[in-house]
């Protein structure tokens, strides 16, 4: 009898929480099912009357978002590839290589890319317009890949930590060099590090909204997020198509979670909590 | 005992730092100096001013300006309301999200998803459950026999909506880092307590909370970092408005500098939201500290 109860609220307790983070997606996803003339009906309806896909048709007749969706990933795949390159060379010298005041050159690149980003856009919009880097991918990708560079570098400098000082010094008994140890016996090794502080800087540029509004505004500069949310400049608020086109862009969101949701768990906490 | 590759070693590592430095050289030590000087410059692009120094007269003009109190003032009350608010919200949804499933998957989607969003969906979204005419909230309300609410025209509703959204998607980061928190307890604590005849409250109380503690002072210095610097979702949900009800600094320093171009006085404000960034990021960096050598 007291298992029973035990279960049941357990079951409460899971539903709870999956209908908190899912709720507002679901909803605009029903949304975006509902005819135009459904949407502005009182009182509202919940379940689509007459479900259709002709929101969508139009989402793409009316805005560019294959554009927007091809620009947000080369942004966030170029500053994914960025960070990750830099902050794991990083992240490698202070954690295995002898460096004068190693933890403080850690905390001083943690704090100097914690400079923030509502501030820096401003001086970011008169030095890229000076140099010619608005409205341009490299422009975006800069930036975005110094906005990760804390969160990798911790999370590789951890992940550093843990693989075995020995594996190296027998390679370099062996007669290897060290740049010959860090080639065949780290880099090897460092996947699931790697691919951990990947995925956090990809979600953190693919999410990035001031810094792309403010530096590529250009109609065929914007990311999804900057996309969608001009979308309402241009018409009285075009529900049926915004709810369309997040339910467009939401879906790669949610394809990335299912694949790699205990890799993003684990890597949220190395990064914010140990250090 | 010197090894033949001590000097090598100081070598690369020195070229293993160097592109780390190199990148936020460019994009944060420069553009904050760049930042710091501007703001004590006359730089009106849309006036043609040539940007002539002008000492402090940015700032005085700050503290004169209505807009920027009150900007300032909305700023610190999302902070005051949101930050608790994500944090309680989160510790209950990092609770329910620790019990012992056999599934996993619907409490991590239900924690990630929220997550995963950009701020600027969220806004949208929850611009459309609060939508006066077809939104969610106000049929709710009226199934219930009240209202219907002007939540994104009335100033006082209008900041409570902003700030309930933020609540709502920041919590799950919240959540995240707590529950790695709650999983790093061994749970021969809670056996022994058990053992010891401790209700559940008091292990709570007396376990729960005081081992979560490092965790929960990382969620609470991330989210006034972050609450700080609120700008996507009043953006998306109400633009600063009704009026500048719910206009924070970030909002207002973008207004200044990138749509009016009036560079030196969106710098001046820029530097204010600095320094308490800069305040607060301090904390963490002394917390970093701490934890090391650990």
């Amino acid at each position: 009898m007291r298992r029973m109860g035990h279960r049941a609220w357990l079951v409460v307790a899971a539903l709870l929480v999956l209908t908190n983070g899912t709720f507002p997606a679901i909803w605009i996803l029903f949304t975006s099912l509902k005819t135009e003339a459904e949407l502005t009906r009182t009182p509202i309806t919940y379940w689509p009357a007459e479900p259709t896909l002709a929101n969508y048709v139009r989402a793409f007749q009316e805005a560019p978002l294959p554009r927007y969706f091809l620009n947000s990933l080369v942004v966030a795949a170029g500053a994914t590839i960025l960070c990750v390159s830099i902050s794991a060379l990083a992240a490698y010298a202070l954690a295995r290589l002898r460096v004068l005041f190693a933890h403080a050159l850690l905390l001083t690149l943690v704090a100097l890319a914690m400079f923030p980003t509502a501030t820096l856009v401003v001086p970011l919009f008169q030095i890229f317009t000076t140099l010619g880097l608005r409205n341009t991918y490299l422009g975006l990708i800069l930036p975005h890949a110094a906005l990760s560079l804390p969160v990798a570098v911790l999370v590789l400098y951890s992940f550093f930590k843990t693989i075995p000082k020995d594996l190296e010094a027998a390679a370099l008994v062996d007669g290897c060099t060290r740049l010959g140890a860090l080639w065949y016996v780290v880099v090897p090794l460092s996947g699931p590090g790697v691919f951990t502080a990947a995925l956090l800087a990809f979600v953190n540029s693919w999410d990035e909204f001031l810094l792309a509004l403010t530096l590529a505004p250009a109609k065929d500069m914007r990311t999804l997020p900057v996309g969608i949310t001009l979308y309402q400049g241009e018409y009285l608020f075009p529900w049926p198509l915004i709810s369309a086109a997040l339910v467009v862009a939401l879906v790669p969101v949610a394809v990335v979670i299912a694949l790699f949701q205990e890799r993003i768990v684990a890597g949220l906490t190395q990064g914010a909590v140990k250090g | 005992m010197r090894r033949p590759w001590d000097l090598s070693e100081r070598a690369l590592a020195f070229f293993f730092l160097v592109p780390a430095f190199l990148l936020l050289s460019l994009v944060a030590v420069y553009p904050a100096a760049h930042l710091f000087l501007t703001s004590f410059r006359e730089l009106h692009l849309a006036l043609g001013t040539q940007g002539a120094f002008v000492g402090l007269a940015n700032y005085r003009q700050l503290l004169e300006d209505a807009r920027f109190w009150n900007a300032l003032r909305v700023t610190l009350e999302i902070v005051l309301v949101t930050v608790p608010g994500a944090t309680l919200f989160g510790l209950a949804l990092a609770l329910m999200a620790n019990l012992p499933y056999g599934i996993k998957w619907p409490v991590r989607l239900g924690l990630l998803l929220p997550w995963a969003m950009p701020l600027v969906f969220a806004g949208l979204i929850f611009r459309w459950f609060f939508e006066s005419d077809f939104g969610i909230v106000n049929d709710v309300l009226r199934r219930l026999g009240q209202g219907p609410l002007f939540w994104l025209t009335d100033p006082i509703l209008a900041f409570w909506a902003v700030a309930l959204s933020i609540v709502w998607k920041t919590s799950s980061f919240v959540a995240l880092v707590l529950l790695a928190g709650l999983q790093s307890i061994p749970r021969e604590y809670y056996e022994a307590a058990r053992v010891d005849g401790a209700g559940a409250l008091q292990i709570f109380w007396r376990i729960t909370l005081p081992l979560l503690k490092p965790a929960l002072l990382v969620a609470l210095i991330f989210r006034t970092l972050t609450a700080l610097q609120t700008f996507d979702i009043p953006y998306a949900m109400t633009g600063g408005g009704p009026g500048h009800a719910t206009e924070t600094l970030a909002m207002f320093i973008r207004t200044q500098s990138v749509e009016n171009l009036n560079l030196g006085y969106g710098s001046a404000a820029a530097m204010t939201l600095f320094a308490l960034s800069m305040a607060v990021t301090s904390l963490y960096l002394r917390h970093l500290q701490a934890t090391e050598g650990e």
